[in-house]
């Protein structure tokens, strides 16, 4: 549970860092991308305010230069009044840009005529009119156009205004003061100029689709803006002082009005614009185009989303991804458990089953007529071969089995064969008909068509009398002169054909002799060349007089050097039967005169366990010497007792144990004679011992309990066996 | 276990007879130590038919020997078999007594 938490932990974590990573990113994206929409937005509005401006330029000096050149023509006529209008006519007709004209002269400059303004216009179908602005309702000496340059001395535009006679037209009129030939100024030449165009020329900028454009005259009246009722008929202060939320435009009033160029944000009604604003030079107008900001950067925005949009299905993934990461990591810790759980219960069914056979040796520690070895070295954790014995009534019952197949399956057949083994065995002492009734019970229940190769022998340990039973097992090497397989008949393996009767076979094993049972995990036993190890290296590996352990532990060691570092393919499996002659035993009264029982007693055991005869005399008399020191040492003078004398053969070696109830004594502790001393010097005493030493190879000496017991040891080369 | 003592132009020879086992050696060793007190001459110890000796019977092989060394006559071991040679070699009684034969 905990785990899975810290996963989680993990997993969340490297989502934020996704999350950031991608946030970051996508921010550092978005501020660029901000800055060069911004960038190209004020380049746009600028080159758009720019051509713009170009274009009114264009026809406003259109409208001055046709005023400009027309002005010496106007001196000219200032002698000729009525020639005045013809002046007028002409701007008028020769420049389409102008829609009205006239020569107002100043009040008083002709004496005849005190208000002289002949006024020539287009009217709506195109035609030239004539009409006199000198009417007392008008009074054009009041008007600006007449006042302004008068006064200046010199051309210049007047207000816009909207022309009420001439049908409702947005008109400014360029104006030049006449001066006559005396430097008097006579009269005001003027230019009409409908700004029906500009209307339609700016408020036609569009530089983004809810974009738009104003323009401001020299007071700050409306020009153009896309409110068509504010046209002309507000002032932008007065527009700005009829709202609540005025003051940014009333900052952006000041800075159109201050005939500069430049740009400015705006907050107005809670949305950002940027205006970008230009002077139109001259006429004292002012141009502007409002940008929304949503309008430059609503694609940016409408982008960021789709981003955002992006990464938080790409988040979802990266979760999704985790989860199911995550998930799999669980189910494979899930797994990795089970595993070791299943390795630890393999790991208890081994100990289980090496614990169904005889895993103590030697087995049978108080028979000195058996040396016995045996190993099963599974290819897995567990597997099907099996050895078991025991001893009944004298006898030895012992079996080597190989289940088919391997593993666990192969296990639990082995342990039924073991426990059937067992069972059979209890009463009944011929291996044929044990190995007969085993079959029918294997082969009753075989629902899963294993067999097991099986061979069952049962040897008297009183005479060597051997009996067994070979079920398609490999025959064992039997070892007595020479080493060869124990003849068999094969048989069929347990477990394949119900009621089938085996046959038993008889043989008689000699003291000395020694079978080697197997399973073919031994043989088969492959190298990494997928060489075997085979029968000739088990056999040349058999030679030698060794004990059953080592005899054991050196094949072991052959088959692991075979085979190396290649994995083991079998279950191996041996069992090492040395059958040694019984121990004997003699009791002899503390007396010397027993001694001649000992020397027969020596000379029966040289033939019973087939010793070589030129053993004889040296173990006669180094056990003479032994016993007779017994007798004369540990008991002292006069007081009876026995000493027990126990002759007995392991694998490798002849052992002699003495052992009487006397003082405690030990012979081992007596001086070696020097056999090199002089007559004179020779001590009589001590010989004894020392022959003891010369003629066995180990002597020892232990006190048990209330008993002195010295054990003779002489090592037996194969070859110094009498064989049969 | 028999001991046949004959005597010629001042030899005393012992013939041994049998095994010369502990108890063996405990019933002749009177007629052994008898033989010390001629050990200033020579004494010969015929072991033709002896076919066995334990440290018991070679102990008294050895009193003789020394009784000799005391009294300046010798010892001769005769006809001794291989086994019994083999047990004087253990010992270094082959290099105690004269061996003859």
């Amino acid at each position: 549970m905990k785990k899975k938490f810290l996963t989680n932990i993990k997993a969340l974590l490297l989502v934020i860092v996704a999350a950031l990573t991608l946030e970051v990113t996508a921010l550092v994206q978005y501020y660029y991308s901000q800055k060069g929409i911004r960038e190209e937005a004020s380049m746009r509005a600028e080159s758009q305010l720019e051509s713009t401006r170009n274009k009114i330029m264009d026809v406003i000096n259109q409208a001055e230069a046709a005023v400009r050149n027309s002005v010496w023509v106007a001196q000219w006529c200032l002698d000729y009044p009525d020639s005045l209008k013809r002046v007028c006519q002409r701007m008028v007709e020769d420049n389409p840009v102008v829609a009205g004209s006239t020569v107002a002269l100043v009040p008083g400059y002709l004496k005849d005529r005190p208000l002289f303004a002949p006024y020539v216009y287009r009217d709506a179908t195109g035609s030239l009119q004539l009409l006199s602005l000198a009417t007392p309702e008008y009074d054009y000496p009041a008007q600006e156009w007449f006042t302004k340059p008068v006064e200046l001395g010199e051309g210049c535009w007047s207000e816009p205004y909207v022309d009420e006679g001439g049908g409702e037209m947005l008109m400014t009129t360029f104006s030049m003061p006449i001066r006559d030939r005396d430097g008097v100024t006579a009269a005001v030449l003027t230019a009409d100029l409908s700004l029906d165009w500009l209307t339609e020329l700016v408020g036609n900028v569009r530089v983004y689709p809810e974009a738009f454009s104003m323009m401001l005259s020299r007071t700050g009246r409306i020009m153009v803006c896309p409110v068509e009722t504010l046209v002309m008929r507000k002032t932008a202060s007065e527009v700005i002082a009829g709202m609540d939320d005025g003051e940014a435009l009333a900052d952006l009033t000041g800075a159109l009005l201050s005939g500069t160029s430049g740009s400015m944000s705006m907050d107005y009604k809670g949305a950002t614009s940027y205006v970008y604003f230009a002077p139109v030079e001259r006429t004292g107008w002012s141009m502007s185009i409002v940008i929304p900001e949503n309008e430059i950067y609503g694609g940016l925005k409408r982008m960021g989303t789709l981003v955002l949009l992006l990464q938080l299905i790409g988040l979802a993934m990266i979760v999704l991804m985790l989860r199911s990461f995550i998930k799999g990591q669980l189910r494979y810790r899930a797994l990795e458990q089970r595993r070791e759980r299943i390795e630890g219960e393999l790991h208890i069914a081994n100990s289980i089953q090496m614990s169904m056979v005889p895993l103590v040796f030697p087995p049978f520690p108080d028979r000195h007529d058996l040396d016995m070895a045996a190993t099963i070295v599974p290819a897995k954790e567990v597997g099907g071969d099996l050895y078991d014995f025991f001893i009944r009534g004298e006898k030895l019952f012992f079996c080597v089995g190989d289940v088919s197949g391997k593993g666990v399956p192969a296990s639990l057949v082995m342990a039924v064969t073991r426990t059937s083994f067992r069972n059979m065995s209890a009463h009944e002492d011929s291996p044929g008909r044990i190995v007969t009734a085993m079959n029918n019970s294997l082969s009753a229940m075989n629902e899963s068509s294993m067999f097991v190769t099986f061979f069952c022998g049962v040897l008297d340990l009183t005479n060597g009398q051997f009996r067994y039973c070979n079920a398609g097992h490999n025959p064992p090497m039997i070892l007595t002169d020479a080493i060869s397989p124990l003849p068999v008949v094969p048989n069929l393996p347990l477990g394949i054909m119900q009621g089938m009767a085996y046959e038993e076979q008889q043989t008689v094993v000699r003291y000395d002799d020694a079978l080697f049972l197997y399973t073919d995990g031994l043989t088969e036993a492959e190298n990494a060349q997928h060489e075997q190890f085979g029968e000739a290296r088990m056999e040349a590996a058999l030679h030698g007089r060794k004990s059953a352990h080592d005899h054991l532990e050196n094949i072991k060691q052959q088959v692991a050097d075979f085979v190396g570092d290649a994995p083991q393919s079998d279950d191996l499996t041996i069992l090492f039967i040395h059958y040694l002659p019984a121990a004997r035993r003699l009791t002899l009264r503390n007396d010397i005169s027993e001694i001649p029982r000992l020397s027969a007693f020596v000379e029966a055991t040289a033939q019973a366990f087939k010793l070589d005869e030129t053993l004889v005399p040296g173990l006669n008399l180094a056990l003479e010497e032994a016993v007779a020191n017994v007798m004369q040492y540990a008991y002292p003078k006069g007081t009876a007792g026995t000493v027990d004398i126990a002759a007995g053969v392991s694998g490798d070696a002849l052992t002699f144990t003495v052992t009487d109830a006397g003082q405690p004594f030990d012979p081992t502790t007596r001086a070696e004679v020097d056999i090199n001393a002089g007559v004179e010097e020779r001590p009589i005493g001590g010989l004894g011992i020392h022959l003891v030493r010369q003629i066995m190879d180990s002597v020892s000496y232990e006190r048990v309990g209330e008993k002195n017991v010295l054990t003779l040891g002489k090592r037996l080369r194969r070859d110094v066996f009498v064989k049969h | 276990m028999e001991v046949k003592i004959s005597r010629e132009d001042k030899v005393v020879t012992a013939s041994l007879i049998g095994r010369l086992d502990t108890p063996a050696s405990q019933e002749v060793a009177p007629q052994m130590n008898a033989l010390a007190d001629e050990a200033g001459g020579t004494i010969v110890l015929d072991c033709k038919e002896l076919s066995y000796i334990s440290s018991s019977g070679l102990r008294l092989f050895l009193m003789l020997r020394k009784a000799a060394a005391e009294k300046g006559g010798k010892v001769i071991v005769r006809s001794i078999s291989g086994e019994i040679r083999s047990v004087f070699l253990m010992t270094g009684f082959l290099n105690l007594f004269e061996i003859e034969g």
